[in-house]
């Protein structure tokens, strides 16, 4: 167990570094470079390349990448070269947003598709399942920019319960801060709740025609009973690896509610940061949302390890 | 076998099998394609499969025929029928800039349906093939790919498409569906490994290995069939979700050049609060269009997968 | 004050809102002319006894307003940041200008006490105001005025458009208050440009820390924090030097980059008040009496919205070309289908209503058949056929607006591929010259001096040129010289209606109609728009979306 885990941790070290250097190449490949947008209409190849020279840009990629890396390790990410603000400030600001998102839309998705999915499990292909396949494809058509803009016109609009744009900080308040989180975790929880859906519901049936379920309504168990208690858990596997890759992907992959509900998330920044060439802020970005990805679903993967003991390696 | 790193266990395979449904993955038994025809067995695939079928094929026709069709140009601005209504003239009506919408959703599904289905069949080509390999044959390659595929995986995905259109211009379909495929591609590897792996040490692979199949033989004959199922389903969802991320690049203006429209352009059009207030039948067609279509493609691999469920074939 | 152009940050983002550069004046309003000069001449919204933005009652001191804008900012910094007209909001926030434009157009000593020219408008002497110390105790005086003007002058940003206005900078002998500045010929609107971007005054300590985020002035409020992106907080300065103001305790802007998100946050109460350039947000809000609507004034200049032609680079070079596409655009249908009822098209530089605009320009107008010949005539000359590359930021309706261009043009035979850019290399394109046909927005000023930068043949030329259409006029550059330098009314007024007559004749810009811009506020945020001068006279207040939230108050 201990090896097992010792392996999983170097392998996690292994991909965080190959991460690096990718998110460091393509990076550099972007075209144009930021001296241009910096200087503006001073720039002359002169003063760019003074100001490459300032910015460290001028020497070679791979001393470039070691200046990078090194300067990580004592906690520097480096800074935007327009706005001059930190990486780290600015990750300080976009990750409790990319947190609270994921989590809320999440647990509002799961929450919708385990009790649907049971439901649907115990009654397969008959009304219920049908209808709620059906819908949850209508889900899945269902982007989040429509999504977004039809539930702010509704209940941000016309009902005026929450707010249409912002980010309330949990120092302002669990209410306000839950009010603005809402409609953007919704949006968000929509496309999930199919994929969720359909894994449990299938891991039920499966597992309700196995051998031990069987044993287990012959002995007089209720088939609610065997459901929660038996099948549940060994269920849930593909949910959680499903889990664990949306989780990762929506760090980045919320930038169109982010955009749309003015939240400087990560994907926001990230996508503005390209546009701008800030190569620091791109790489810092990048690099975290893809190590925040790999070590979710290392995560996850640990869990499914203790969780099932069909997995277990010796 | 060696570790990989994976996001799936490696006997079971919840993230493949879960998604394909009761594929036998637990314990059942190997499929056997059916010797006699589709029709023959079980009274055939029913109604409500060939419905679906023939709204497909007539989806496809329109999109692959649209130029030959009568119907209006999509792009051809009239002024003076801005905002109109369905009418007999316009039969979904037209939008903002007074064009044709049933027009346009016939020549954005075009765009839709191809990148779509491309990126995800060019998808289990590439990475199904590979799967298949890495799940059978585990050894260094396996590992490898394993954690190419993970890296890839891990890496935004957005970053990756933003940085290769800003040295690819200007955005093409075939070059917007080749970056789609680089991001279906691990995805789809990850997946049919993961079955992969669930079935290679069945007691019938070792049988037919025991009997001295060779390794193409068992690949297509005994591996492949329980495969595709899983591939399939999961494709599915691959297709609705990649049709919609165009649809988000061109919420970002970083999908295919104007004037194309894709349905995501039709859509992100019709969906900003003017035209929603104005005019909802801008918005609403392609998305109508979407839905049909995917609710009728999972109709279809739905059936389709339990008419060759394994549970009811026998040995 | 001319702006610099390449790092127009309108949008934050990827520009879901057009436009690039902006020359910025400090245009006014007109007060009960809340009639803009783009609107059909509505009234603005039904109060009772009220006008939009002039607030009912006494002040009350108090209370903090949160104010959605269009754009965020790259800095604080004067000399090196971009400052569009929420940059300038903020400045207003933080910072005061040397002078302040009235109501009637005519600009007004506010953080100095006297803006004094010599005989010949070659030398102007700056008096400040005795007193006024910055957000951190330190003094206002002639050291600080000289070394920021001299900051102004070596910047990239700031000193091309200072060339020539600013040539020398000097303290008055024996005067602690007084500078006195040396122009490299006469400049007849200086005052103006004193109440543009370089005319904010800084604190040593920022001057000196050449700090972008730690803005040190003398404004009303002061930076409490800010996060890009997401918010700016600042709260009142206890020691301004207007006392009495401002009224509230502090003010939260929130930049919302999306057109449409920032009408709903409006309407929801998540912001108080918010500034649009969107017709469709006017029409939406118009008659709606919990709202008050104050839109550009008729003094000065309004920004335009146009299409920018490349005049140095093949087809759009070719005069008769440029002829062709302005013939070929029915600019009242396209103000029709994009301007929402309330846009109306302008077909020249100056909004009706001005001096400077002259009663027929010549400007070509809509006749497709014209526009067809002159295609025929032209194509041989450019392989057969006219072929176009016509781009505008990603923006909704922008993007819809140049389909419908490329339509009209096609129709002349003309073929035009439409395309979308994000705004940083859409404005490095137009710096650059890397483009033909862009859609803009510009030219808003309080005199049409400030807009001299942009327009001049001078600054045509180079690798880096600001003057985006690169059209070389001589007549053009003689008229924008006697504009400059001439201080008889008569004569500029003249100057500037052949400024608009040469443009009309060259076509480097095919005008379509003034910007819709507008700053709405819902009942709670009393007095917006009413700053009124240190003389007692009223401010020219909200124009082309710059705020100054100096006279607010809050209702409640």
């Amino acid at each position: 167990m201990l090896r097992f885990t010792a392996s999983r941790l170097v392998q996690l070290v292994v991909i965080c570094f190959l991460i690096s250097v990718f998110a460091f190449l393509l990076v550099h490949l972007l075209p144009g470079n930021p001296a241009r947008t910096i200087l503006g209409p001073n720039y002359t190849p002169a003063n760019e390349a003074v100001l490459l020279k300032q910015l460290g840009l001028n020497k070679g990629l791979v001393a470039q990448y070691g200046t990078w890396v090194t300067n990580i390790f004592h906690g520097n990410l480096g800074a935007s070269f327009l706005t001059k603000q930190t990486v780290t400030g600015a990750l300080s600001v976009a990750v409790p947003i990319d947190l609270e998102l994921i989590v809320v839309s999440q647990v509002l998705a799961l929450l919708v598709a385990i009790p649907m999915a049971l439901f649907a499990a115990l009654r397969p292909n008959r009304a219920f399942d049908r209808v709620a396949t059906t819908s949850t494809f209508a889900m899945l058509s269902l982007p989040t920019f429509v999504a977004g803009p039809l539930l702010v016109l509704v209940f941000a609009v016309t009902l005026k319960w929450v707010p249409a744009t912002g980010f309330n900080r949990l120092s302002q308040g669990l209410g306000p801060n839950l009010k603005s989180v809402i409609l953007p975790s919704v949006a968000l929880a929509i496309g999930s709740v199919t994929v969720y859906y359909r894994l449990l519901r299938a891991d039920l049936i499966a597992t309700l025609q196995e051998d031990f379920v069987t044993m287990a309504r012959s002995k007089g168990l209720s088939t609610r009973y065997i459901l929660l208690r038996h099948v549940m858990r060994p269920s849930s596997f593909s949910l959680l690896a499903a889990a664990g890759i949306s989780i990762g992907t929506l760090f980045t992959g919320a930038f169109v509610v982010e955009i749309l509900f003015q939240l400087p998330g990560i994907g926001f920044q990230l996508v503005q940061a390209i546009y701008a060439n800030d190569y620091l802020v791109v790489q810092g970005m990048a690099l975290v949302a893809a190590v925040a990805f790999v070590v979710v679903n290392f995560g996850i993967d640990f869990l499914l390890t203790i969780l099932d003991p069909r997995v277990r390696r010796a | 076998m060696p570790d990989g790193p994976s996001t799936v266990t490696e006997t079971s395979s919840p993230l493949a099998t879960g998604i394909a449904g009761p594929v036998g993955g637990r314990g059942g038994v190997a499929a056997r394609l059916p010797a006699s025809g589709l029709l023959s067995r079980k009274g055939g695939l029913g109604l409500t499969f060939w419905i679906c079928a023939s709204w497909v094929v007539f989806m496809i026709l329109l999109a692959a025929l649209a130029s030959v069709l009568p119907i209006k140009a999509p792009n051809f601005q009239d002024y003076s029928a801005v905002n109109v209504g369905p009418t007999a003239h316009h039969l979904l009506g037209t939008d903002d800039l007074g064009r044709d919408l049933l027009s346009r959703v016939i020549f954005g599904s075009r765009v839709s349906l191809i990148i779509g289905f491309a990126p995800i069949l060019a998808g289990l080509v590439i990475g199904g093939f590979a799967g298949l390999l890495a799940g059978y044959r585990s050894g260094p390659a396996d590992t490898v790919l394993n954690a190419v595929s993970f890296v890839l995986l891990a890496f935004p995905a957005l970053l990756a498409i933003m940085v290769i259109e800003a040295f690819w211009k200007p955005v093409s379909l075939l070059k917007l569906t080749v970056m789609f495929t680089f991001v279906a591609s691990p995805l789809l590897f990850r997946v049919i490994r993961a079955t992969t792996l669930s079935f290679a040490s069945r007691e019938f692979v070792l049988a037919a290995r025991a009997t001295g199949a060779k390794t193409s033989r068992l690949l297509l004959r005994e591996l492949l069939p329980n495969v595709v199922p899983a591939a399939v389903s999961f494709a599915l969802i691959g297709v609705a979700i990649a049709i919609v991320l165009e649809g988000s690049l061109a919420f970002l203006g970083l999908s295919i050049g104007l004037p194309t429209s894709s349905l995501g352009n039709i859509i992100n059009d019709g969906v900003n609060s003017n035209n929603l207030q104005l005019n909802p039948f801008i918005a609403l067609w392609p998305s109508l269009y979407i839905f049909l279509l995917l609710t009728a493609l999972n109709l279809m691999a739905d059936r389709l997968r339990s008419y060759f469920d394994l549970r009811e074939v026998t040995l | 004050m001319a702006d610099s152009a390449d790092r127009y940050d309108r949008r934050a983002f990827l520009a879901r809102g057009a436009t690039t550069a902006a020359a910025v004046g400090l245009a006014g309003v007109g007060l009960p002319s809340l009639l803009a000069a783009c609107g059909s001449g509505s009234p603005t919204t039904p109060h009772a006894s009220s006008t939009p933005g002039i607030g009912i009652g006494a002040p009350k001191r108090g209370g903090t307003v949160t104010i959605g804008l269009n754009s965020e900012i790259d800095g604080f910094l004067p000399s090196t940041s971009h400052f569009d007209n929420s940059g300038l909001t903020y400045a207003n926030t933080l910072f005061d200008t040397l002078t302040v434009v009235a109501a009637d157009g005519s600009a007004k000593p506010y953080l100095a006490s006297s803006v004094v020219p010599n005989s010949d408008m070659t030398a102007w002497t700056i008096t400040l105001r005795s007193g006024v110390t910055f957000h951190d105790g330190s003094p206002l005086n002639a050291d600080v005025l000289v070394a920021n003007l001299q900051a102004l002058q070596a910047s990239a940003l700031t000193g091309q458009a200072l060339r020539g206005v600013v040539d020398s900078v000097a303290k008055v002998p024996g005067n602690d208050l007084a500078v006195t500045v040396t122009c490299a010929e006469p400049i007849v609107a200086f005052p103006q440009y004193l109440a543009t971007q370089v005319g904010y005054v800084i604190g040593m300590a920022q001057l000196e820390s050449q700090s972008t985020t730690k803005p040190i002035g003398t404004g009303p409020f002061s930076l409490v924090e800010w996060v890009p992106n997401d918010h700016l907080t600042v709260t009142r300065n206890p020691h301004y030097w207007r006392s009495g103001l401002p009224y509230l305790d502090g003010l939260t802007y929130r930049p919302i980059s999306e057109d449409q998100s920032r009408e709903n946050s409006l309407r929801s109460a998540t912001i108080d008040l918010m500034v649009t350039r969107d017709p469709n947000a006017i029409r939406d809000l118009r008659g709606n009496a919990d709202y008050q609507l104050v839109l550009n004034p008729t003094v000065g200049q309004g920004d335009m919205d146009f299409v920018i032609l490349n005049t140095s680079v093949d087809p759009t070079s070719d005069i008769v070309v440029r002829q062709a596409l302005a013939h070929a655009i029915n600019v009242d249908e396209l103000v029709k289908l994009f301007g929402a009822g309330i846009a109306k098209p302008n077909l020249s530089l100056f909004p009706p209503g001005s001096p400077y605009r002259p009663a027929d320009n010549g400007y070509p107008t809509y006749d497709l058949a014209k526009a067809k010949q002159l295609v025929a005539q032209a194509a041989p000359n450019h392989g057969g056929t006219i072929k176009i590359a016509l781009a505008t930021i990603t923006d909704p309706r922008l993007l819809n607006e140049v389909q419908a261009i490329a339509s009209m043009w096609g129709l002349a035979g003309i073929q035009t591929t439409v395309s979308e850019i994000e705004q940083v290399t859409f404005i490095d394109n137009l710096v650059t010259g890397q483009f033909q046909a862009y859609t803009d927005e510009m030219f808003g000023a309080t005199d049409p001096d400030l807009n001299y930068v942009w327009l001049s043949p001078t600054t045509a030329n180079g690798a880096i040129a600001l003057n985006f259409a690169r059209n070389k006029d001589d007549a053009l550059e003689t008229a924008l010289q006697q504009g400059r330098t001439m201080s008889d009314q008569a004569v500029r007024v003249k100057a500037y209606q052949e400024v608009d007559k040469r443009l009309a004749q060259d076509l480097p810009y095919l005008w379509a109609s003034l910007a819709t811009w507008c700053s709405i506020g819902s009942d709670v945020v009393q007095n917006f728009n009413n700053l009124t001068l240190p003389d007692g006279s009223k401010a020219l207040g909200f124009s082309n979306g710059i705020l100054d939230p100096t006279p607010m108050w809050r209702k409640d």
